[in-house]
């Protein structure tokens, strides 16, 4: 305690310097904190999106190969099937110059309500869809996002087909962050005809199975019934659809994480660099110090304390930001508990993530003042009173 | 209380051997005011390093307080030198970021003293030397003669037994120098500190008990002054 004076008022020798340094370090311990909540606000995501009745029947060679549209029909007919409806991703643009903005799909007019049951689409819009070739049903978030209402005619132009295609909004689906705009199949498959094509194919298929017990064995039977055919299927629930959806996105999280590694590397060399440039500045009052008769391990400890109390402080303040960023990102998504909030509630800041953060900067300080500090409280006196006297 | 004998120190530089001191054998006596004086690259600050505890000889020995420095570790040379020796930089050599009582203040920081009575002491110090009102102040804000008076206050505020001098003077003025060549005579005279001070300054020799001269790492001669300092400024 008695040498805390002196390292407070080093630390304050150059503000700018140990600013500038402190921020650095905020900076990539408040990305590391943020990082480290996606983990669990992926899990949360998938206990928010998934159900347990409801199965995706896809290409077993995976997601961007079709399926024929014929077994759209023998889906339905395996036993437990309430229900089931084709996917067909047409990936329509609405502003050409963005690019595909929302998510699009063509499916069956009057499946829609029946295997997404839990969305709560109204009778008066299923029935309008159903009756409207051109009729679409778009998801709460797109319709805010463009201040769309029933009734507006939108055209998207296809990225993946030729053409445009002209809707006209029939209905909302009223789930708050959904941004998924659904349109007739046969409307694209008779202007596909109209080219002299066709839709004979869908991406995948959903099918919701009457008996939570039951999803195992439809399963199973509907990937029996296609084995061995051009086209074999993987079924899965939507849960695992959706966590082997975000599986995808884990090898993007392990590229962030590794990018996050290599800032905080970044961070050490330069918090090192801070700390080197201290100490070399400082040889000939350090010098002092130890012909005044401060041992070799009391300079190596105060330098030390130093760059770790400017390490920690910056991880304190990147650890509070990071906090209070995702609070200011839950507080956009509607409140904390607002049950609108969704999945985003997943993406916490706990206490743990906290306490990581601020030993990372602890380590940082640590790891990158031990060599300069050790360097300069070994330094012959004699040898450094030869170089700077 | 100083005794060296037969002391050598060679530094190595590359595949060069530079003889800094060359068997020299020397004798200081508890309470006398000395001063090592020779062009520069003589040794003198060589000699004055090794009777601080801050070198070691390459031969022969240095015995200091009862205490063979020879043989001892770093930090038992450290606590040796916390213990028994004060020291006087060229350039002051204060802390820039410490005031001027906090400075006099770092060598008790080596102790078991409270907060309070390090700052008592400080003060003490600083008024022993004459500087007791700039005590708050920055090294930055006070005079070349302040801030040497500052730093005489702080080789001195732990009661050490020797204070050794590099080049007292060399930053200050006439008056300056004068007054601080006074301040350490003081110590001598009054305070019964063996002083040993390393210098270029030709005055230093009206304040001085003895003079060694060294010349390429030799010691030359010794000249006591002609006219007894204590006579002179008494």
């Amino acid at each position: 305690m008695k040498y805390l004076p002196l390292i407070l008022r080093n630390l304050l020798r150059n503000k700018l310097r140990s600013l500038l340094t402190l921020v650095a370090i905020a900076f990539a311990i408040s990305l590391v904190c943020i990082l480290r909540t996606m983990p669990a606000g992926l899990n949360a995501l998938l206990e928010h999106a998934g159900s347990n009745t409801r199965i995706s029947v896809h290409n077993e060679a995976g997601l961007v190969y079709p399926l024929p549209y014929s077994y759209l029909r023998r889906v339905k007919a395996v036993p437990g099937v309430v229900a089931a409806a084709s996917w067909t991703w047409y990936g329509g643009a609405f502003e050409e110059e963005k690019g595909v903005t929302f998510p699009n799909f063509a499916v069956e007019p009057d499946a829609l309500g029946r295997v997404w049951e839990d969305w709560k689409v109204s009778p008066k819009a299923l029935a309008a869809f159903r009756r409207y070739r051109d009729g679409a049903l778009v998801g709460r978030q797109t319709l805010r996002k463009y201040g769309w209402k029933v009734g507006d005619l939108v055209t998207l132009k296809g990225t993946l087909f030729p053409g445009e295609l002209r809707f006209r909004i029939v209905g909302e689906i009223p789930v708050e962050r959904l941004p998924t705009f659904f349109f007739q199949r046969e409307y694209l498959d008779q202007t596909l005809q109209a080219q002299g094509s066709g839709l004979d194919w869908t991406g995948m298929i959903w099918a919701r199975v009457d008996d939570p017990s039951k999803v195992a064995g439809v399963m199973a039977q509907i990937d029996q019934m296609f084995r061995n055919s051009p086209a074999e299927t993987a079924s899965e629930t939507e849960k695992s659809y959706f966590r082997n959806f975000f599986g995808m996105l884990q090898g993007f999280v392990t590229v962030i994480l590794i990018v996050t590694a290599l800032v905080a590397l970044t961070i050490v060399f330069i918090a090192a660099n801070t700390a080197s440039m201290s100490v070399r500045e400082r040889f000939r009052e350090i010098a002092i110090l130890k012909a005044i008769g401060f041992r070799r391990r009391v300079v190596f400890g105060m330098l030390l304390v130093e760059a770790t109390t400017l390490a920690t402080l910056g991880g304190v303040a990147g650890a509070g930001a990071s906090l209070a960023l995702t609070d200011l990102m839950r507080r956009g998504a509607g409140g904390a508990t607002d049950p609108a909030l969704g999945p985003l509630a997943g993406f916490v800041v706990t206490n743990a993530i906290l306490v990581e953060g601020i030993f990372l900067a602890l380590a940082i300080g640590i790891v990158a003042g031990v060599i300069p500090s050790f360097g300069a409280a070994r330094r012959s006196v004699a040898a450094t009173m030869r170089e700077v006297f | 209380m100083i005794e060296l004998r037969d002391v050598s120190r060679v530094f190595r530089r590359a595949a060069d051997e530079v003889h800094a001191l060359e068997h020299i054998t020397l004798h200081l006596e508890r309470g006398r005011f000395s001063a090592l004086m020779g062009p520069s690259g003589s040794g003198k600050s060589t000699l004055l390093n090794l009777i601080a505890g801050l070198d070691r000889p390459s031969s022969g020995s240095v015995k200091v307080a009862g205490t063979r420095l020879n043989d001892l570790s770093d930090d038992a040379l450290a606590a040796f030198r916390a213990r028994h020796l004060g020291f006087v930089f060229q350039f002051f050599n204060l802390i820039p970021v410490l005031d001027a009582r906090r400075n006099v203040e770092l060598p008790l920081l080596l102790t078991h003293l409270g907060r309070k009575e390090r700052e008592e002491r400080a003060r003490t110090a600083l008024r022993v030397v004459g500087v007791e009102e700039r005590a708050d102040h920055s090294p930055a804000t006070l005079s070349g003669g302040e801030q040497q008076r500052v730093a005489i206050a702080r080789a001195i505020v732990s009661d050490p037994e020797i204070v050794v001098a590099d080049e007292p003077t060399g930053d200050l003025d006439a008056k300056s120098a004068a007054e601080v060549l006074s301040l350490l005579r003081e110590l001598a005279e009054r305070f019964g500190k063996t002083v040993v001070m390393v210098t270029h300054d030709p005055r230093s020799e009206g304040f001085v008990d003895a003079t060694f001269h060294l010349d390429k790492g030799v010691l030359i001669d010794e000249a006591a002054s002609t006219e007894s300092p204590r006579e002179a400024h008494s």
